[in-house]
């Protein structure tokens, strides 16, 4: 079986076609800059030739277009003919209260999914308009949404409810949804594989740290907390999002500063975080690099970066009742040593400890615990695509919801 | 593993021919880059849509860039947009002297200054002739005049269908409206084709009819003479004037500090030809703002009209009154 997975944006279609027989990515690549000047699909063949395609792409339609025309062309492509493709996976952002689990996309699903519109209004349009353009290039093709929300569903209303009037959850469905639940729900997984435990026994922190980044508790196979809330701001601090925030700060700068509602969710998304205190870059790297040539506001950032996660840690084994396995995982989370030594250093009295020598340059899949460690500390690369993939398959193949 | 990358043209590999259509809208043209001119420019290569706007000298496309930047700048300050987005927005505009510069727009606008154009038909006749020469027949020209009509200044042209007005709105970002009128020769698809641009700078199309002052200005322009009455009459002071106007109406602006902002001799020049156009006294402007035009107080621009400003622009407050 092959399965393409999708994943659009607002002005960017990331692809990655799978045979599931072994589970290997056959061909990936992405479009960037869609709708805008210079856009362009960069394709990762088979053999790992890099091949950039440059021209207009107007629209999902015609990216989804281009995407499925490379993918059977003769010079670069790997199918014969579009009819190998068996089913399309897609990443959907927001399922909203509906959907706790992914889901073949039919008519109705698909009505449910435009509803989600008013709580994603950034992220829902595009991968909607992905789906359409894909039913009508390759009509009656099976395709699967996965929910970024899914995997919180499981969260209880007292994690999941504001402390704010309850006709504003009721009007207006105000409450945490939590994201990033796929990469959360798969490297967790991943994790008790590897150590060979039973998923739905274990307590388990799952910390994924990207540009984006959140923390989620998982209890028993479920997600029973998570550090995002109704938007990705909530949380951690990001790149460029300020994470947890006095919601007085946000009116005291709006009337100071004498700026409307985009203007505060541009200041608040783009410009604060990492980029923010910093004044430098986004990047860890760049951060890191700053504060090694004496940069008082990279330390201070990388300080606070670390803090908030290692009080996340700490509230989410208060949350769990103690730990089993805390994973690692997202750009930072996989790469970086010295962030992953600053959140969890100290923590020896909760049973976590690390091996630190080992955690130096560990880029890979595998424990920085020492054996001695009673929570199992795991560096687990994300592999969202593969997740996705996998739904599809088995939602396809059984022809029904998992 | 191979380590050259290969580039392909992308239209080689749609799945049909369809895919061949050039974008509509990628690149327009702006005919003066004034504040409107500035404002148009700016707004539509935020949208990611590449800009070409024509200046009559050097000093005025410098002064066009100093502008948008500054604006810009402002924002990125008032945290609307980041430093890369800036640079984005900068690099898709281009200031140039030549009208040919104008090829392979799909859309072009006139917006020279009211200054230098005075209200006279036959140079703005000439900027339509002279955009006609360089674009496709295809190609939407489209005036930013509130009290020209249209259908006049196309007249002479070989393709009048294609020929629009536009009235963006200045005076804040917020903004984000667009009065359309539709000459006597307009084609429905014209149209329907500068609604898809107006959709594409996220803006909100109110049809008008051709008359001259359209809707806003002429309501307007009645709300200030009536301001300036009410002062000339000793009713109400400036300040008192605009904070009912804000707070109890529900305005951003109140009449005054709207009519600082877009220019006191703007605004006199459209009482003037609404004037003319009407016969009516309501438009005819009160003695009050011609005064101040005269003194060249012109508003926010040129530091003092209705109130002061400072080299900021920010106003200067007077402090010794106080409401009871």
């Amino acid at each position: 079986m092959k399965i393409l997975v999708l994943n659009c944006g607002s002005s960017s279609i990331k692809y990655q076609l799978f045979n599931m027989i072994d589970r290997k990515v056959i061909a990936k690549g992405g479009i960037e800059k869609l709708g805008m000047k210079g856009s362009f699909l960069k394709h990762t063949r088979h053999d790992g030739q890099t091949v950039i395609f440059e021209g207009e792409i107007l629209d999902h339609k015609i990216g989804v277009e281009y995407i499925l025309g490379v993918l059977t062309s003769a010079k670069h492509g790997c199918l014969k003919t579009l009819s190998e493709i068996d089913a399309v996976g897609h990443r959907v952002v927001h399922g909203g209260e509906r959907f706790n689990s992914s889901v073949l996309l039919t008519d109705e699903v698909l009505s449910e999914v435009t509803k989600c519109i008013d709580i994603a209004p950034l992220h829902n349009p595009p991968n909607l308009r992905g789906i359409q353009a894909m039913e009508e290039l390759i009509p009656g093709i099976p395709q699967v949404g996965v929910f970024d929300t899914a995997f919180h569903q499981t969260m209880e209303p007292k994690a999941y409810m504001y402390g704010i009037p309850y006709t504003l959850y009721k009007k207006y469905g105000i409450r945490r949804y939590g994201f990033h639940g796929t990469s959360h729900r798969y490297v967790s997984k991943r994790a008790c594989d590897v150590l060979g435990v039973d998923y739905y026994t274990q307590k388990i922190i799952t910390c994924h740290l990207g540009n984006g980044a959140s923390i989620t508790a998982i209890k028993n196979g479920k997600s029973i907390d998570t550090s995002m809330g109704f938007t990705p701001i909530e949380g951690l601090v990001m790149g460029t999002r300020s994470g947890d925030l006095d919601v007085g700060v946000v009116h005291f700068i709006m009337e100071k500063e004498e700026i409307g509602i985009k203007s505060a969710s541009t200041l608040f998304n783009k410009h604060a975080g990492m980029l923010g205190i910093t004044g430098i870059s986004s990047d860890m790297r760049e951060i890191e690099m700053a504060a090694a040539n004496g940069n008082e506001r990279a330390t201070l950032a990388l300080e606070m970066y670390n803090y908030r996660v290692k009080k996340y840690i700490g509230s989410y084994i208060a949350a769990l009742g103690g730990l089993d396995i805390l994973v690692m995982t997202g750009g930072i989370g996989e790469n970086a040593d010295t962030t992953r030594e600053g959140v969890l250093s100290g923590l020896e009295y909760l049973g976590i400890n690390i091996d630190f020598e080992k955690n130096k340059g560990f880029r890979k899949e595998g424990l920085i615990s020492s054996s001695d460690s009673k929570v199992k500390v795991i560096v687990v690369p994300t592999d969202e695509e593969l997740m996705i993939a996998l739904d599809t398959e088995q939602i396809v193949s059984e022809g029904k919801k998992l | 593993m191979p380590s050259e990358v290969i580039y392909e043209p992308i239209e080689d590999f749609g799945l049909s021919e369809r895919s061949r259509n050039k974008t509509l809208f990628s690149k327009i043209g702006v005919v003066g880059c004034g504040l409107v001119g500035q404002n148009i420019a700016r707004v539509a290569s935020f949208y990611g849509i590449e800009v070409v706007f024509i200046e009559v000298n050097e000093e005025k496309i410098r002064e066009a860039y100093k502008n948008i930047e500054k604006v810009l700048d402002e924002r990125i300050e008032h945290w609307g947009i980041t430093l890369g987005e800036k640079r984005a927005i900068l690099s898709r505009i281009k200031g140039t002297l030549d009208y040919h510069d104008l090829k392979g727009c799909d859309f072009v606008i006139e917006a020279i200054r009211a200054v230098d154009r005075g209200g006279k038909i036959k140079e703005r006749k000439e900027i339509f002739r002279k955009i006609e020469e360089v674009v496709d027949p295809e190609c939407i020209i489209a005036t930013h005049s509130t009290t020209i009509v249209i259908t006049e200044l196309s007249s002479d042209l070989k393709y009048r269908d294609r020929c629009i007005s536009l009235h963006f709105f200045v005076n804040h970002q917020e903004a984000r409206i667009i009065e359309v009128v539709r000459g006597l020769y307009t084609t429905d698809d014209s149209y329907q084709k500068v609604c898809k641009f107006v959709a594409l700078i996220n803006r909100k199309i109110i049809p008008v009819q051709e008359s001259a002052g359209l809707v806003s200005v002429r309501i307007f322009v009645v709300m200030l003479n009536e301001a300036c009455e009410v002062l000339m009459e000793g009713i109400s002071n400036i300040e008192d004037v605009d904070q009912l106007m804000r707070i109890g109406f529900g305005m951003r602006l109140g009449p005054f500090e709207l009519a600082d902002k877009m220019g006191l001799d703007k605004v006199l020049r459209w009482m003037d030809n609404i004037y003319n156009e009407f016969g009516d006294v309501r438009y005819k402007p009160n003695p009050y703002l011609r005064r101040l035009v005269r003194a060249k107080h012109f508003g926010v621009e040129s530091g003092e009209g209705f109130y002061k400003y400072d080299e900021n622009s920010r106003r200067i407050l007077t402090s010794d009154r106080k409401g009871c």
